[in-house]
């Protein structure tokens, strides 16, 4: 699991490896394997029996829309197909941990905003922790608990954390009209232009930590 | 005047049945000297005899032994040592050298040097249809492994996939991919290799029944024998393409 060589210090976690699922925002999945072939990759990996890991795959697709679609290629999904099927991907292996890298940041905006929702109400039910890294401070807001900000980089650090007062369950349209959404998003903003100059980026990190319930 | 590309083929039909008969009439009318420039009702005469006697067919047996045989050594030898020289450094620091320079020169040259060492038998078409193949493959899987998708390679690895895992998922299917994609090419050339092969030196195989009709002044034969080399090949393409369709039907 580990991709890259720690520099220094100690790497520290709660959770084994086999716990933590990783989704970045460009995931490729394998182009010469269908839809379910794909999905079932990490419970083969994980010494499930072929036939069994191939229905459970079809159905974590059933579940994020796909039925019809498990012996599609690909190259013949959609983009947003192709995002739930690397999200079902790794959703098959049952994380407690999920490790997000602008997961959404491909899809275009409809399609965006369904599959956030699908993946909401996934972590919601299954009590998933979630890591989420991204630039998109709506995002942030309305997908987590708390929502950390990161410095500009090298040697990025996290300067502040807010929390999230939403409830949840949670509906993404409508977390974005709960009062204290506006007021916090504007302190985002201004605690981030402040931080960093404009040209550079700006990175904020946020976490939806679901996970002590 | 419209051109609808749907009827493409039948302007190239009529083109070519054009030509025919313009060629065939000026042989009647004596323009064309049949010692360099057979008419086309003479080229099918020399085909028609080739078939009708059956001495075409140990040739052509000779022929495509050569060709398959040293396609499939090419093959398998190009994978292997472009595997190795994608997956071991000091490995491709000898193998690259050489193969590129043998990827210079025109391998067709090795031709009497083989026949030197492996006789006018089977053995140095073989030999001179693998050099040229397997130096293909060898640049098509050691190029296409280290351009290997990154991401494919990380993704496997997140899902908790071993070397092993990504052997089989990620390297063995592109090496697929790529040596399939070439396989046309392959062909082409294994055909070259065991045709020069026996047009240098040998006993029997198409390749020598042409350097025979160049010995006799026979263009008829030799335009007969090159149509029939090329429709061989056309069929091979063929396969490889209905091969390359079917495996490759993901891409």
């Amino acid at each position: 699991m580990r991709l890259q060589k720690q520099l220094a210090g100690t790497v520290t976690s709660e959770f084994p490896q086999s716990d933590i699922g990783i989704l970045f925002q460009d995931d490729a999945l394998l182009p010469w394997r269908t839809a379910r072939e794909n999905v079932a990759l990490g419970l083969g990996f994980r010494g499930m029996d072929k036939q069994r890991a191939l229905e459970a795959a079809d159905e974590w697709l059933a579940r994020f829309g796909l039925a019809g679609f498990e012996d599609r290629y690909p190259r013949r999904l959609s983009g947003g197909q192709r995002k739930r099927v690397a999200i079902a991907q790794a959703m098959a292996l049952k994380p407690k941990l999920l490790l997000m890298d602008e997961p959404f940041a491909s899809l275009d905006a409809i399609v965006r905003a369904r599959i956030s929702q699908e993946v909401v109400e996934l972590v919601e039910r299954e009590k998933i922790s979630v890591l989420l890294v991204t630039h998109d401070l709506e995002e942030a807001i309305a997908l987590s608990d708390a929502v950390y900000l990161l410095s500009q980089g090298p040697r990025a650090r996290v300067t502040e954390r807010y929390n999230v007062p939403i409830p949840r369950p949670r509906d993404l349209v409508r977390a974005k009209s709960h009062p204290a959404f506006a007021p916090l998003l504007q302190k985002l903003w201004s605690d981030l232009l402040r931080e960093v100059d404009m040209s550079a980026g700006a990175e904020a990190v946020e976490r939806t930590a679901r996970a002590a319930a | 005047m419209t051109f609808d590309p749907k009827h493409t083929w039948i302007r190239q039909l009529a083109a070519f049945a054009i030509l025919l008969v313009l060629w065939e009439g000026a042989g009647y009318a004596g323009m064309l000297n049949p010692l360099y420039m057979p008419t086309p009702t003479q080229i099918w005469r020399a085909f028609v005899e080739l078939f009708g006697q059956g001495t075409i067919w140990p040739h052509m047996e000779a022929t495509f032994t050569a060709a398959l045989v040293g396609l499939a050594l090419g093959i398998v030898v190009g994978i292997s040592l472009g595997v190795l020289a994608a997956l071991i450094p000091p490995v491709a620091e000898l193998l690259e050298p050489v193969m590129l320079l043998l990827n210079a020169i025109p391998r067709v040259i090795l031709a009497p040097l083989f026949v030197i060492w492996f006789g006018i038998g089977l053995g140095s078409k073989v030999a001179l249809a693998f050099i040229l193949v397997s130096v293909v493959i060898f640049f098509t899987v050691f190029t296409g492994i280290r351009q290997v998708d990154r991401k494919l390679v990380e993704r496997i690895q997140t899902l908790g996939g071993s070397r092993i895992d990504l052997l089989r998922q990620v390297y063995l299917p592109s090496v697929a991919a790529w040596v399939l994609g070439n396989l046309k090419v392959a062909v082409g050339f294994a055909f070259t290799g065991a045709v020069v092969g026996e047009f240098v030196a040998a006993s029997r195989g198409l390749g020598y029944l042409l350097s025979f009709a160049q010995s006799t002044y026979n263009a008829a034969l030799m335009m007969a024998l090159v149509l029939l080399i090329m429709a061989v090949v056309l069929v091979i393409f063929g396969i490889a393409g209905r091969l390359e369709k079917r495996l490759l039907r993901w891409s």
